[in-house]
């Protein structure tokens, strides 16, 4: 078993008094792909974002293997939060809100490299090019705004954006739940390929099981702010415990367009 | 897409050059951007626009009407050079007002950038060239003159550089203002925000001409005219910043909470920069157009203060100074042409209002710029 990149344990955080997340803990190793299931509202999207920090959970502790050893992300002032940014990014949902319409895709994808100090230009612009070719976009991008792109290639340049500092950690927060289906696929074989050749970690949070089921090597299912079951891909696909498990797997709809879709009854499984 | 030149066209295009594009399919708006550089241009160089200096009286031209510029004479004779008819005075013996016909033997020429009064450009250097000034020793009143036989159409265009600039110095004050608060209630939030928006609420509610009304009354009397003329701008822009204000407090509380300001903040960027590289960017063509569309009201204000008598005093000239001599009906019944800067304040105001909804509309990309 290879070494414990990040540790959750007890967060919790609450908006306004309504509870979003509910004393969630777990463990993610290096180089594994950890999903996070559930449906809308079941807090997945709060526990990514605590741990980035793009909130601030109430209660609860996120320690980070950094290079520079173990750290405590949760009381760090943002100040000191920003050396470790090159660590852990964060690859958004919405390929279309989440670029500045207002710069070109080489100033999206500079910004990082400016902001943690890499002065000279033409470094700047080696590492522009250099991970544009990883993320499969033409050279040509650089000058162009993101309103000339597809969603896919958009969630290209907001890959190309997290991946410039070469971090060890992604948060995929969604990334292609606002993707049509073909476009889902190469966006995941990109995900899968990027991760072999740069050894990185993902925290894959999705509502789409079959996205979980191809990508993730082991999954923790949510529902309303809380973890009710966690184990490997297999484990939890094929024998799930949890009559909510069961409830979100019977959703999957099957290859076999003969096969009609029976999802189980919420009021049956007593949830 | 089966234009593919046009695609890549609009691809580079920046957000501004989209928003020109926009702009210019506007057809009223352009026309009164043109208006107010023009406008802007002659109060700029107004010495040298205008004939004579503001307090230049031309005693033989008493309460005199407008000239006009001809190239035929009285007996249909064509002149190259555009001249004008000097004045034949006569008392009405039955109403004792003056009474001016045009004479033919005072053929005054129109000379053009050549030797007239000499003046300080903007106070600074000692020059006597005028666009143009009557030949022969004579005069010229494209405006008429008022009652002290001042020359109207000079009075306007030095009336214009304070009126005007009062305009823009005022809504800078009050970007300035407005931004500055609105920004701090937008992003800081909390126990600021709560302040900054009960501030606004109770400056809203406050009549504002009554108050204009004291506060300029409360500038000391012995204050030098550029005091005033600070003073009175300050008081203009003290209650014009709540509008923008809210305004920027609103965007700001929106774009918090965009994912690409989100992206901006994890991927480290600082504050200042989240706010200049990635927030003001998205609003700034708002604030223009807020900015454009609040410029009449400082004309106006100015305007409305010193008709009162109670902004800008003599000798200062602005428009608002000039229309005070036109507030009595006999001015309207005997000498309407003292009512002309009026027609400059309406037109300038109409220009801004014309061409912020033209930026309003080109800053706006869902706007089908004015056709649908």
């Amino acid at each position: 078993m290879s070494e414990v990149l990040l540790e959750v344990k007890n967060l919790c955080k609450s908006f306004e008094g309504v509870v979003a997340v509910e004393d969630v803990t777990f463990d993610l190793l290096r180089a594994e792909t950890l999903g996070i299931v559930g449906e809308s509202g079941s807090g997945k999207t709060t526990v990514a974002r605590c741990i980035l920090r793009a909130i601030d959970p109430d209660t609860g502790t996120v320690q980070f293997n950094s290079s520079n050893g173990w750290v405590y992300l949760t009381n760090l002032p943002h100040r000191e939060l920003v050396p470790l940014r090159r660590e852990m990014q964060m690859v958004f949902q919405d390929p279309f809100a989440s670029l500045n319409p207002r710069m070109t895709v080489r100033e999206i994808i500079e910004e990082p490299l400016i902001i943690h100090g890499e002065r000279s230009r033409s470094r700047r612009l080696d590492q522009v090019m250099d991970i544009l070719d990883r993320v499969q976009l033409e050279r040509d991008s650089l000058t162009r705004y993101p309103h000339a792109f597809s969603g896919g290639q958009r969630q290209r340049i907001g890959i190309a954006r997290a991946l410039v500092l070469r971090p060890s950690f992604i948060v995929c927060d969604e990334s292609v739940s606002a993707l049509d289906v073909s476009v889902q696929a190469q966006i995941i074989n990109l995900l899968e390929d990027l991760q072999r050749e740069l050894g990185l970690t993902y925290l894959f949070v999705a509502h789409d099981l079959s996205v979980v089921q191809h990508i993730c090597d082991r999954v923790l299912v949510m529902n309303r702010g809380r973890v009710v079951e966690s184990g490997t891909v297999t484990d939890v696909f094929e024998r799930p415990q949890e009559n909510y498990t069961k409830l979100l797997l019977s959703a999957i709809p099957s290859t076999d367009p003969d096969v009609p879709l029976q999802p189980l009854d919420r009021e049956q499984l007593g949830i | 897409m089966n234009d593919v030149s046009i695609d890549t066209g609009l691809a580079t295009a920046t957000p501004r050059q989209l928003a020109w594009q926009r702009f210019k399919r506007h057809r009223l708006a352009l026309a009164s951007g043109i208006f107010l550089l023009l406008i802007y241009t002659l109060a700029f160089v107004c010495e040298f626009i205008v004939p004579y200096k503001t307090d230049t009286r031309n005693v033989q031209a008493i309460n005199a009407p407008p000239m006009s510029v001809r190239f035929f004479d009285m007996e249909g004779n064509f002149h190259l050079r555009p001249f004008v008819y000097g004045y034949d005075m006569k008392v009405n013996d039955d109403t004792w007002m003056r009474e001016y016909t045009d004479n033919p033997d005072k053929l005054y020429p129109l000379r053009f950038f050549t030797r007239g009064e000499s003046y300080r450009f903007w106070g600074f250097f000692e020059f006597d060239h005028h666009l143009f000034v009557a030949g022969q020793g004579g005069y010229v009143h494209l405006f008429g003159t008022d009652q002290l036989g001042r020359d109207l159409f000079s009075r306007v265009f030095y009336g214009a550089r304070v009126s005007l600039s009062i305009g823009v110095v005022g809504v800078v004050m009050t970007l300035v203002l407005g931004v500055l608060f609105g920004g701090l209630a937008g992003y800081l939030g909390g126990l600021m925000d709560r302040a900054v928006q009960r501030m606004i609420e109770v400056l809203q509610s406050l009549p504002t001409l009554p108050l204009w009304m004291a506060l300029s009354a409360s500038l000391p009397v012995e204050w030098s005219s550029i005091r005033v003329y600070f003073g009175v701008t300050i008081i203009l822009s003290l209650f014009g910043w709540t509008t923008l204000a809210r305004q920027v407090r609103g965007r700001f509380l929106a774009l918090r909470e965009e994912e690409f300001v989100v992206a901006a903040r994890l991927i480290g960027a600082g504050k200042l920069r989240v706010i200049f590289r990635h927030m003001l960017p998205s609003f700034a063509s708002h604030i223009i157009t807020t900015a454009t569309l609040a410029v009449p009201g400082m004309i106006l204000g100015e305007t409305a203060l010193s008709f009162l008598g109670i902004g800008l005093r003599p000798p200062v000239v602005s428009w608002g100074v000039l229309m005070q001599q036109a507030q009595n009906y006999q001015v309207i019944v005997m000498t309407p042409w003292l009512l002309l800067p009026g027609l400059f304040v309406v037109l300038t105001v109409m220009a801004f209002n014309l061409m912020g909804d033209g930026l309003r509309d080109a800053a706006d990309p869902y706007s089908t710029g004015g056709q649908s």
